[in-house]
C-alpha cells in the first residue's frame, strides 16, 4: 500500500514538474528584445568579418556601420562619413569622417581605421567579395585623423552608392585575426554571444553616435529549415522572419498579430545562353530565345501572383534610378522570324540546365519550357545535382539557369556583363558595351549619366545572351509588435530605431 | 568481436570512399559558388585535400585511434565539439520518446489482445495504425497546431543552441519526442496484440484458467511473458531507430540533434564529422541487437535450458 502511495506521489510529482518546465521554456515577447529568425546560410561556417565570402547578414549590420549608408529611396546619406566630394574626373574622392565615434572596445574610430578596412576590402590575395563592388579603389590614403583620399582606377561617379554596399563596413585596425567570432564594431549593437548554429545574442551599444537603440538586446536564433521558422513566429517564439516564401504567407493573415511587408528587391534569377557555343553564338538567336516568352507569365509562375516585377533582359532594379522598363512583350512572330532568318526555320531544340541548388531555379526553367513552345523553341531540361551545380554546370554547361542577389547598376553591370569580368557567366566579348560602361560611369551630370545607363540597357536588350525575367518582391513578416521595421530591404533598416512593446 | 570490428572497419572505408566519389569537397563547399580556383587549390593545399584517399584515410584512421576525431574545415571546429553535444541531445530524445511509447504500447498490446472487443482499446488500435501509417512530418504539424497554437502547453520549436544544458533544453523535447513517439507505438503495440491472441488460446493458458488461476496473474504471470520476447526485438529495431533517423522530426521543430548535422555534414562533405555520425548509427544497431538478444534469453526459459 505504501508503495503505490510512493508512486502515486512520484507520478504526479513527475507531471507537475514536467508542465512546469514546459512553461518556463515557453519564450514569449519581452518588451526591448528582437528575436530574428536567421536561415542556416553557410552551415556553420559564418564569421562576423564582413569581407569574408561566409559573412553572417544581418548580424553585422547590427554590429558594424558603413562610411555611406542609404535612405529609404536609395539615395547616399552620411554615416561614418560626414561628406564626401571628387575632383572633376571622379577618380579621387575625399571623405570626411565622423568626429568622437567610438568603438565598441572603447578606443576611437578614426581615418586609421578606414585605410585598413578598405585595405582589406581590396586586397587581391584576401579576395574579398566586396572587392566585385570596390575593386575600382585602387589606393586609400589618410590625409588626417578625420580625412581620407580614395583614388580609384577609373572615374566612378557613383562611389558613394557602392560605399553603401551592406558589406563595406567600418573595422579596427589590425582586428583580422579576431574579428571572426569577436567582432568590435561602431554599431548599435556590441556581440554577446556568437553561436551561428545557435542563438547569437547582442546587446544595445547604449552611446551609439546615432542615438541610444530602442532595443537593449537582439537574439539572432537559427533555424535550418524555413517551415520551422515560420512556426516559431506563429508560436510568438521569434518576433521577425526577414523573408518568406510569398507562396506560403497566407498562414500570417491575422493583421492583428502579425505584420507582412513586401518588399521589392534587386534579386534575380536568369537563363544565361554561352556565347561561345553554337548557336548561342547568333545574336538573332539570342533574341529570339529571349523575346519569344511573356515574362508576366513567367514571374507569376515562378514566384507567385505579385511575387516579382517584370525586367527585360536588365539587372537593373525598380528601385535604381537608372532602370529602364522596356517594353519587351511577348513577340512569338518576331522569334520565329528572326529564328529562321538565322537558319532556323523549323525551329530550335536546346538543352538547358538547372538545379534545385536555390529556390525558383526550376521552376523558372518550366515555365519557359511552355512559353516559348510557340515561338518553335523545343527545351529539354537537364537537372544537375544541387552539390555540383556552381562547381560543375554553371558557366561550364551551353546554357543554364542563374540567380543573383540586389547590387547597384554600376556594380551589377560591371561585375556580370563586362566582358572581362571574371564571374561574367556567357563569356560575352562585348567590345562596345565596355565602352559604354567606362563612359557612363565616369559622367558627372547625374542626367545625362541615367541617360547612359538607360542607352546600356537598351543595348543588352538587344545583344545580350541572359534572359532576365523578373527582380523578385521580398515578403517579411513580424510581430506586431514589432515597430520601426521601413517596408525596404534589410540593408537600409536602421537597427537602433526598432522596438519590442 | 571480429565481425564488429569488421563491420566498423569496412562501413568507415566505405564511406570515406563514397564521399570522396561524390562531386566537389570540403573546399569547394566552403568557399561556395564564387570560390576561385586558385582559392580552391589554396585550401585544399592546407587541408591536405590533395593527398590520395588512401593516405587521408589512414592519417584520419590514425588520429581516431589516438583518440583524436579530426577538425571539420567548414566550421572550423573539432570535431568531438560539434558531435558529441548532438549525440546528447539525440540520445536525450530517444530515451524520452522511448518513455513514452514502449510501456504503454506493452500494456495497450496486452489489454487489447486480452479484451478484443473493448471500444477503447479498438479505438487506440486505430490511432496507432493511423500515426503509424502518416508521414512524421504530418504528425508534428498536427501535433503542433494542437499543442502551441491551440492550446499553447509546449513551444513550438527549439530555439536553445546545441550545447544548450539539459533543463534549457527539456522544455523543447516534448514535442518532437511525442512525435517519435506516436510513430513507434503502434509496431511494439501490434506486435504484443498479434502475441497475445496466439498465446491466450494456448493449452498453458487454458490449464491456467481450469486451475483457477485469477485472471489477473494470468495476463501478467502467464500470458505476458510468453507474449514479450517478439516485442522486445521489434523495440529494440525502433529503438535504434530513434537514435539514428530521426531528421524528419529534427528538422520540423528545429532540434538539433545528429540527423541535422548528419544531412548537413553529407552536402558539405565534410567527411570528418560524417564518420562518426556513420559509426555511431552502426554501434547503435550492433548494441540493440546485443541487448535484444540478452533480454529474451532472460524472458525465454527454454533458451536457458538449451545452453546448459
Amino acid at each position: 500500500m505504501q508503495k503505490k502511495t510512493i508512486l502515486r506521489v512520484l507520478t504526479v510529482a513527475m507531471l507537475c514538474g514536467s508542465a512546469l518546465l514546459a512553461s518556463c521554456g515557453r519564450a514569449t515577447t519581452v518588451s526591448g528584445v528582437l528575436r530574428v529568425a536567421n536561415d542556416a546560410g553557410f552551415g556553420g561556417a559564418e564569421t562576423m568579418d564582413p569581407y569574408d565570402g561566409n559573412r553572417t547578414w544581418p548580424t553585422i549590420n547590427m554590429v558594424f556601420d558603413r562610411l555611406i549608408g542609404v535612405d529609404k529611396d536609395f539615395t547616399p546619406i552620411p554615416e561614418l562619413a560626414l561628406s564626401w566630394s571628387s575632383n572633376d574626373d571622379l577618380s579621387e574622392w575625399t571623405l570626411v569622417l565622423r568626429e568622437g565615434v567610438k568603438f565598441h572596445d572603447g578606443s576611437d574610430f578614426t581615418a586609421d581605421d578606414v585605410v585598413y578596412s578598405i585595405n582589406r576590402m581590396i586586397d587581391p590575395e584576401f579576395d574579398s567579395p566586396v572587392r566585385a563592388v570596390l575593386g575600382v579603389i585602387e589606393a586609400v590614403e589618410a590625409i588626417d585623423d578625420y580625412t581620407v583620399k580614395l583614388s580609384l582606377s577609373t572615374g566612378e561617379a557613383d562611389l558613394p552608392s557602392l560605399l553603401a554596399d551592406y558589406r563595406a563596413l567600418m573595422t579596427p585596425v589590425d582586428s583580422q585575426a579576431t574579428i571572426g567570432k569577436k567582432p568590435i564594431g561602431t554599431g548599435p549593437f556590441k556581440m554577446k554571444t556568437f553561436d551561428p548554429e545557435g542563438t547569437t545574442v547582442l546587446v544595445a551599444n547604449e552611446d551609439y553616435f546615432f542615438g541610444k537603440p530602442q532595443l537593449s538586446m537582439i537574439e539572432i536564433i537559427t533555424f535550418a529549415d524555413s517551415q520551422s521558422a515560420a512556426q516559431a513566429l506563429a508560436g510568438d517564439q521569434v518576433d521577425l522572419l526577414l523573408s518568406i516564401d510569398g507562396k506560403s504567407s497566407s498562414i500570417f493573415g491575422d493583421t492583428a498579430k502579425f505584420t507582412l511587408q513586401t518588399i521589392p528587391s534587386g534579386d534575380w534569377n536568369a537563363i544565361d545562353f554561352r556565347v561561345d557555343r553554337h548557336p548561342f553564338d547568333d545574336v538573332r538567336v539570342r533574341k529570339a530565345l529571349r523575346i519569344a516568352a511573356d515574362r508576366q507569365i513567367i514571374a507569376d509562375a515562378v514566384l507567385g501572383v505579385g511575387g516579382g516585377v517584370v525586367a527585360c533582359d536588365t539587372p537593373v532594379w525598380t528601385a535604381d534610378p537608372y532602370r529602364w522598363d522596356g517594353p519587351c512583350a511577348k513577340d512569338t512572330e518576331g522569334a520565329k522570324a528572326l529564328l529562321a532568318e538565322a537558319g532556323f526555320p523549323d525551329g530550335i531544340d536546346i538543352e538547358i540546365w538547372t538545379s534545385d541548388v536555390e529556390v525558383h531555379m526550376v521552376e523558372l526553367v518550366e515555365a519557359y519550357q511552355q512559353q516559348v513552345k510557340d515561338a518553335g523553341i523545343r527545351v529539354i531540361i537537364k537537372m544537375a545535382d544541387a552539390s555540383g551545380f556552381w562547381d560543375d554546370v554553371w558557366m561550364k554547361e551551353s546554357a543554364f539557369v542563374d540567380s543573383w542577389g540586389q547590387r547597384p547598376a554600376a556594380q551589377v553591370l560591371n561585375e556580370v556583363y563586362r566582358s572581362t569580368a571574371a564571374w561574367n557567366p556567357t563569356g560575352q566579348v562585348d567590345v562596345a558595351l565596355d565602352a559604354m560602361l567606362d563612359d557612363a560611369r565616369s559622367t558627372q551630370d547625374l542626367a545625362q549619366r541615367k541617360q547612359k545607363y538607360i542607352a546600356i540597357q537598351e543595348h543588352l536588350f538587344e545583344n545580350s545572351a541572359i534572359f532576365l525575367p523578373y527582380h523578385k518582391t521580398l515578403t517579411r513578416v513580424m510581430s506586431s509588435k514589432v515597430q520601426g521595421i521601413d517596408p525596404i530591404v534589410i540593408d537600409a533598416v536602421r537597427w537602433e530605431k526598432i522596438s519590442v512593446s | 568481436m571480429l565481425f564488429t570490428l569488421g563491420a566498423f572497419v569496412s562501413l568507415a572505408v566505405l564511406s570515406f570512399l563514397g564521399i570522396d566519389a561524390l562531386p566537389g569537397d570540403g573546399c569547394t563547399a566552403l568557399l561556395g559558388r564564387f570560390g576561385t580556383p586558385a582559392k580552391v587549390a589554396e585550401c585544399r593545399e592546407e587541408h591536405q585535400l590533395t593527398d590520395p584517399v588512401i593516405v587521408r584515410l589512414g592519417n584520419w584512421a590514425n588520429d581516431v585511434v589516438h583518440g583524436d576525431l579530426g577538425y571539420s574545415i567548414k566550421r572550423d571546429e573539432q570535431v568531438a565539439q560539434i558531435v558529441l553535444p548532438r549525440i546528447r541531445n539525440t540520445a536525450m530524445l530517444a530515451v524520452v520518446a522511448a518513455l513514452m511509447a514502449f510501456p504503454s504500447a506493452i500494456v495497450a498490446g496486452l489489454l487489447i489482445g486480452r479484451y478484443p472487443q473493448s471500444r477503447i482499446g479498438r479505438a487506440i488500435n486505430t490511432l496507432g495504425v493511423v500515426a503509424m501509417t502518416l508521414p512524421e512530418f504530418v504528425i508534428a504539424t498536427i501535433l503542433w497546431l494542437v499543442f502551441s497554437i491551440w492550446i499553447p502547453i509546449f513551444p513550438g520549436v527549439t530555439v536553445v543552441p546545441s550545447n544548450a544544458t539539459v533543463v534549457e533544453l527539456l522544455p523543447h523535447i516534448w514535442m518532437p519526442a511525442l512525435t517519435l513517439a506516436a510513430v513507434v507505438f503502434a509496431h511494439s503495440m501490434r506486435t504484443m496484440k498479434a502475441g497475445v491472441t496466439t498465446i491466450q488460446l494456448m493449452p498453458f493458458v487454458e490449464s491456467a484458467r481450469l486451475r483457477g488461476t485469477k485472471e489477473r496473474v494470468t495476463l501478467l504471470r502467464h500470458i505476458l511473458p510468453a507474449a514479450l520476447p517478439p516485442v522486445v526485438n521489434t523495440i529494440a529495431v525502433d529503438a535504434a531507430w530513434l537514435l539514428t533517423g530521426t531528421f524528419v522530426t529534427e528538422a520540423v521543430f528545429n532540434y538539433r540533434g545528429l540527423g541535422r548535422l548528419a544531412i548537413d555534414a553529407i552536402s558539405d562533405r565534410d567527411t570528418a564529422v560524417i564518420l562518426p555520425i556513420v559509426l555511431f548509427g552502426l554501434g547503435v544497431y550492433l548494441t540493440m541487437s546485443l541487448i535484444a538478444d540478452m533480454v529474451v534469453r532472460l524472458l525465454d526459459p527454454r533458451l536457458k535450458q538449451h545452453r546448459s
